[in-house]
């Protein structure tokens, strides 16, 4: 039976409907546009829901706290890599995105002193203000909040169970304003609970569907639906891509049981004063892992263990050991890591078991993929840009973990929550203000039938491979060449391979069901997945120095304070042939930078010196500082909320 | 280890038996990990959902034995048999038709509170029922629900929602209930719309079960009941 099209009209899509998407599609529905939010897990299934629930708002914590701290926060952890301009708007929005989030029914716990959501006691990694709040439940919070702005439905109608395929462009007509390069004219998306496609006559889509970190599965602590969609979908519409060498790996995730592996075991913020990452001979490998980046401490287990010197596994192990052991202070480490990471320990608890979460022996850690830094090249509106600031496609937008320029090469712990909401709305504003396409209405109906048929065409196609076996070859792959170690050697192996499994992928074999059918389904997220490795792939061989969340094994580390920051830069030119190219950022101005550096080292400095004090000393010196954060033990302050993000 | 997985497809239920091979001594699998290993040998085009592989997200429920269970967190015993949730309808094998649920709360979730103080603290019962994962173990067993499907046919209105409601939708509306910030227009109207997707069939009920334990009976359902008067 041949597949059947309903065809709709609608100002605004939004693919995805996580925290980004949810707050777009409110946004533009606000803004009086028709909305259709697109998502094939059901509405608010998303790394939001599945996150730590900690979101930074400038000034929670802190009066000082202002938004030029808050930008240059950001732009120092990324190395410079980040577009000040997002970077500013970021630090600009975060009051009124909490607002929003808190309209949908957000609650956090409220500070009786101050009247105002309670902060978490300490400024995580990187920030210099204390602004991160914790929620009870985690990302379960923010997932209902995201559940609701859809599924309210004011304006907003959604498809569950639906992949959205193409966004579907013509080049507009110059009416003289000098717009007259490509516009989005249409979306194609397969509903699979109803078995058709839909076919939507739209100005205006807004990508929002996540990341990628599914190519490093099981290895990932995300969502299985992230399958780069976002990044493949704006690539072939047309789109720059930016930064996409840089993917955050969390450090410490877990190596076994196979039904927990890759989820995570704390942050190097969770470390304690004496915690240490150690080889598989037990010799240490990192010290001050508190103070320490995601980046660095993953960077160190992924050096040793190419060194030979790791688990069986693959891993290296975080000791937290010598924190617990101490008399005085030790308590207070163990009642820290419960308030502050219950849902983290209850995990590790589970697949380590009571004396591991005692942290009585060592935690067998390996990275894992879990947040893309890099994405959909956008403006601070979410447009999609490219050299000069102009549109690329006029009618195209991302936002959240989908667009790149925030993070640059390494994010800070409780900043994606804020960005979801931020951009989500900056993008669904953008997306509504949108003037309809120029095309007439033949060429846009034949533009759009031509995809369709195209897609149609895959059902009931002969072969002799199957999707889901390509998609776990494909796995394998990216762990091993473009995971968190990679080499020049390693990433041309990765080209051909790509190569290799594009063909294979020509002929597998695609059912002629309609309702629900797999094969197809598997289809469409491979050809993603390829899409996206590729992306990752060709940044990954043209940065040829390791950087924030990319480790080159075969390059010397870059320079925050000696290197120009540069971003990688990748598209698809008009034949779909990949293209490389490159933009330069301004830089952090050096006084400032240095001021940066100077109270970092200073930090690392102090923390080193404890280690080495004699242990009465030293215990009773990280008492004081316990009970100066989370008060004294016989009194101690309710933190029922998180520390990691 | 044996499992039987019980496979939809065009509308036909087929057991299929499957040998979970353990990739380490001593594993005890996860029904999630069955699945997966099955959809990686015998089974390639097999469907299920999941996500999170971490009881966060709420898309792997499916049925063990004939009860709901969150497959990523729930171990697979010899001669189990895994299949889809009984209680809603069926897609392809492990995969059900889950969006008429949420769908009966379409325009009646409270929308742009604005000007009230978003600082005042939400109630312990407020964010006891904002654990809910969606995982939607909780419709086995309801009669409520079960409304839905009295002629052996869904009962979905124009929209594609239920008409009548479940222990999920009486959460949401409790939760606007408990909301400090909702309006007291706002709390009136879910309960009645509480009233109006069923409540009365949860008086004569035992109680409601929580895939991730939740206190439904007293918390949400009791909650109303009182209220209702």
């Amino acid at each position: 039976m041949p597949i059947e099209t309903e065809w709709r009209d609608v100002d605004v899509v939004v693919v995805g409907s996580g925290g980004a998407g949810g707050a777009a599609a409110h946004a533009a529905a606000e803004a009086g546009a028709s909305v259709l939010v697109v998502s094939k897990d059901p509405i608010g299934c998303s790394d939001t829901k599945i996150s730590e629930g900690i979101i930074a708002v400038r000034g929670s914590g802190e009066d000082s706290d202002t938004e030029e701290a808050l930008s240059e926060n950001l732009r120092v952890a990324g190395d410079n890599l980040n577009d000040p301009a997002i970077t500013e708007a970021f630090a600009e929005d975060t009051e009124a995105a909490y607002d929003w989030l808190r309209r949908q029914g957000l609650r956090p716990t409220i500070d009786d002193a101050k009247g105002t959501a309670k902060t978490l006691p300490i400024a995580l990694g990187g920030h210099t203000h204390r602004r991160s709040i914790g929620h009870r439940n985690g990302g379960i919070a923010f997932g209902h909040a995201a559940w609701n702005a859809i599924i309210q439905g004011a304006g907003v109608d959604y498809l569950e169970d639906a992949w959205f395929l193409d966004a579907i462009t013509l080049d507009g007509e110059d009416d003289g304003d000098g717009d007259g390069g490509p516009e989005v004219v249409g979306a194609l998306i397969y509903d699979a609970a109803r078995g058709r496609f839909v076919a939507v006559r739209t100005q205006a889509v807004v990508i929002a569907s996540g990341g990628l970190n599914t190519l490093f599965f099981p290895k990932t602590d995300g969502m299985r639906g992230n399958t780069g969609d976002s990044f493949a979908v704006a690539a072939r519409a047309g789109a720059d891509l930016i930064d996409m060498e840089q993917l955050q790996f969390l450090p410490f995730c877990i190596t076994y049981p196979p039904a927990y592996e890759g989820l995570l075991a704390g942050e190097p913020a969770t470390a304690g004063f004496l915690g240490v990452l150690r080889d598989a001979h037990g010799k240490l490998i990192l010290d001050g892992v508190m103070l320490r980046t995601r980046a660095e401490c993953s960077a160190a287990i992924v050096r040793a263990v190419a060194a030979g010197k790791g688990t069986a596994r693959g891993g290296c192990y975080l000791d937290l050991t010598a924190n617990v052991k101490a008399p005085r202070s030790g308590p207070y480490f163990e009642t820290f890591l419960f308030t502050a990471i219950p849902r983290v320990m209850a995990t590790v608890r589970q697949a380590m078991g009571k004396k591991a979460a005692k942290c009585q022996e060592s935690w067998e850690v390996r990275p894992g993929a879990h947040y893309m830094m890099g994405g959909v090249r956008v403006d601070a509106d979410c447009v999609a840009t490219t050299d000069d600031g102009r549109a690329t496609v006029r009618g195209l937008f991302a936002a959240g973990q989908a667009m790149g320029g925030l993070f640059g090469s390494n994010r800070l712990g409780s900043t994606s929550l804020s960005e979801g909401a931020i951009f989500g709305r900056r993008a669904g504003l953008s997306a509504a203000a949108i003037r309809p396409s120029t095309a007439s209405s033949e060429n846009r109906q034949a533009a759009i039938e031509r995809i369709r048929d195209g897609y149609a065409s895959r059902l009931g196609r002969d072969g002799n491979e199957s999707p889901s076996t390509l998609i776990r070859e494909l796995q394998k792959e990216c762990w091993e060449r473009i995971g968190p170690a990679r080499t020049r050697d390693g990433l041309e192996i990765m080209r051909a391979r790509l190569a290799s499994l594009r063909a294979r992928a020509e002929r597998a074999t695609i059912s002629t069901e309609t309702l629900w059918n797999q094969t197809f389904i598997d289809h469409i997220e491979l050809t993603n997945m390829l899409d996206a490795a590729e992306a990752m792939t060709l940044a990954s061989i043209d940065r040829k120095e390791s950087l924030g969340g990319h480790v080159r094994l075969d390059g010397r580390q870059a320079s925050l304070l000696f290197d120009k920051p540069r971003s990688v830069v990748i598209r698809r030119g008009a034949d779909g042939a990949w293209q490389v190219g490159h933009v330069a950022h301004p830089r952090t101005p050096l006084r400032q930078l240095l001021v940066y550096l100077y109270r970092d080292q200073m930090r690392k400095v102090k923390l080193r010196m404890i280690r080495l004090l004699p242990l009465a000393l030293q215990d009773r010196i990280l008492e004081r500082r316990y009970i100066a954060t989370m008060g004294r033990r016989d009194a101690p302050e309710a933190t029922t909320e998180g520390a990691s993000a | 280890m044996k499992v039987e997985l019980v496979l939809n497809r065009d509308g036909v239920a087929e057991t299929i038996a499957y040998e979970y091979v353990p990739r380490e001594d001593g594993e005890r699998p996860m029904a999630l990990d069955v699945l997966l290993q099955a959809q990686d040998t015998e089974i390639r085009d097999l469907s299920h959902r999941y996500g999170c592989r971490n009881r966060t997200c709420g898309l792997c429920t499916i049925d063990i034995n004939g009860r709901p269970r969150v497959g990523c967190r729930s171990r697979v015993r010899e001669g189990d048999t895994l299949s889809a949730q009984a209680t809603l309808p069926v897609l392809r094998d492990m995969v059900v038709r889950r969006d008429s649920i949420a769908r009966q709360m379409r325009g009646r979730l409270p929308d742009r509170v604005r000007g009230n103080d978003l600082d005042v603290p939400a109630p312990d019962d407020y964010h006891d029922l904002t654990a809910c994962i969606e995982c939607y173990a909780c419709l086995d067993g309801c009669p409520m629900h079960a409304r839905n499907f009295i002629d052996g046919a869904d009962q979905r209105d124009e929209h594609d929602a239920y008409r009548w409601g479940n222990p999920f939708s009486l959460l949401k509306l409790q939760r606007i209930r408990l909301d400090p910030v909702a309006t007291a227009q706002q709390k009136d109207d879910a309960l009645e719309v509480a009233r109006d997707l069923g409540l009365d069939a949860c008086r004569d009920c035992p109680g409601c079960k929580c895939g991730v334990g939740i206190d439904l009976k007293h918390k949400v359902v009791g909650a109303l009941l009182d209220a209702a008067g």
